[in-house]
């Protein structure tokens, strides 16, 4: 077996990196693909809550890279489901405890033995995002539709062109709000599209429910009423090289479009 | 009564009018993240913008005279595409004469310094060809369009 290394990345801090990775990661493998998450933000690590098992941590990618334990020992086995475990990153210690070639060294020996492996990327462009890519060949870039998340999302995907071992990159626009898009308050899917000139692979809305399913430890993935957890197995669906159309965030919204809604029900029924 | 509806209907229509003139913010969103973005991938700094600036004004006042401290060179969009624009407020052309003395002037100082020669014998043919298009812009603001610069299609 040959798995993909994809690195989740997106130059600004805090605009859901963290929150895709531990997303699609879980939607995979509840497809049934098995699937190892890396955390590479040393000293910020996130992951771990996000799929509640910060209490099972006892080695850290550090730990491998100082051959304190193999890196078998090291991945940790989600509680949902078998198929996914993380490899987390240590608390403790900075940026430059693991180099660029030791993460490259651990994604060529996952790849032995899982489909995907997911590189959760710290925020910015220094070590931390050079080490996370270092190993990949696929990437995801995570924006929001602001401003300075966009420029900066430009910026990473300057740097991903520039990185030959990086075969494609594509562009997921997180916490969109269709109401705000419906009055020009804010940019539009397409406009960011465009501007940034990369392929989608999803549209996440902005969804409370995610804070809610942080709090929990629990993906949103796993909730299937869930708008942003529809959002995301159809990103994981999209990796897996399904055609899935993007959803319309915008129906069901707003008062004209109930409007709208009512009177087609009625033409409908005249029938 | 009618004269209460009457104002309330100016009130009303005047607040649509004023939304529409003013741009919205997702426009103005669009518009300066395209121009930053221009900047960004150019690397052309504020720095170098002002020096070509500073140069631009040097060359054109030997044809026209013009508002220096108006004049001004940015990045606008054009469609589809990102142009450096330069409008130059002209407040009248300069006649031949004018134009000879200050080129003269040019040549005198080359003469001392031979290694210019080449250049300024470069300058002085091009002032024929610009002498009727300044004419032509005198009094109004020409644009010049500088450069177009397309943004990047290297999408995967
Ligand atoms: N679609 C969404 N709707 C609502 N809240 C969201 C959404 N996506 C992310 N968030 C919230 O935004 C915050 C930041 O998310 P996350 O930690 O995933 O970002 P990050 O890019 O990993 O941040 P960092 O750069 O610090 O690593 C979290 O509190 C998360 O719950
Ligand atoms: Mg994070």
């Amino acid at each position: 077996m040959s798995g993909r290394v994809i690195v989740i990345t997106s130059g600004k801090g805090g605009v859901g990196k963290t929150t895709t990775s531990a997303n699609i990661g879980t939607a995979l493998a509840r497809a049934g693909k098995k699937v190892v998450l890396i955390d590479t933000d040393l000293g910020l690590r996130n992951l771990d809550l996000l799929l509640g098992l910060e209490n099972r941590i006892v080695y850290t990618i550090v730990d491998v890279v100082e051959e304190r334990c193999k890196l078998k020992q090291a991945l940790v086995k989600d509680k949902k489901n078998p198929n996914l475990c993380l490899l987390a990153a240590a608390q403790t210690r900075d940026k430059s405890a693991i180099t660029q070639e030791q993460l490259k060294d651990i994604c060529e020996e996952l790849k032995k033995d899982y489909d995907f492996i997911l590189v959760d990327c710290p925020a910015g462009i220094e070590q931390g995002f050079q080490n996370a890519i270092a190993g990949a060949s696929e990437a995801i870039v995570v924006t929001t539709p602001e401003m300075s998340a966009v420029r900066d999302a430009d910026r990473i995907i300057g740097l991903l062109e520039a990185k030959e071992e990086i075969q494609s990159y594509k562009l997921l626009l997180n916490r969109v709000r269709p109401n705000l898009i419906k009055s020009n308050d804010m940019m539009s899917v397409e406009d960011v599209v465009e501007i940034l000139s990369a392929d989608l692979v999803g549209i996440i809305p902005e969804d409370t429910g995610i804070i809610t399913s942080t709090n929990k430890g629990d993906p949103i993935v796993n909730d299937d009423s869930s708008l942003a957890g529809k959002a995301y197995n159809n990103v994981a669906r999209r990796i897996m090289g399904e055609d899935v159309p993007f959803m319309n965030l915008e129906e069901d919204r707003g008062v004209i479009s109930k409007v709208k809604k009512f009177f087609s029900g009625l033409i409908g029924k005249e029938k | 009564m009618r004269d209460i509806f009457q104002d309330l209907f100016n009130k009303v229509f005047g607040f649509f009018r004023q939304a529409e003139k003013e741009e919205n913010a997702k426009d103005t969103a669009v518009n300066r993240l395209r121009v930053v973005l221009m900047q960004d991938r150019t690397n052309l700094t504020p720095e170098l913008l002002e020096k070509m600036r500073g140069e631009l004004i040097e060359l054109l006042s030997k044809y026209v005279e013009m508002d220096k401290d108006a004049l001004e060179l940015n990045f606008e969009q054009e469609g589809n595409q990102m142009a450096l624009m330069l409008s130059i407020p002209v407040l009248r052309a300069k006649d031949e004469d004018e134009i000879e003395t200050e080129n003269s002037e040019d040549s005198d100082e080359a003469e001392e310094k031979p290694e210019e020669e080449n250049l300024d014998a470069e300058n002085s043919e091009s002032t024929e060809d610009t002498e009727s298009s300044a004419e032509d812009t005198q009094d109004e603001e020409s644009e010049t369009k500088e450069s177009n610069t397309n943004s990047k299609d290297k999408s995967k």
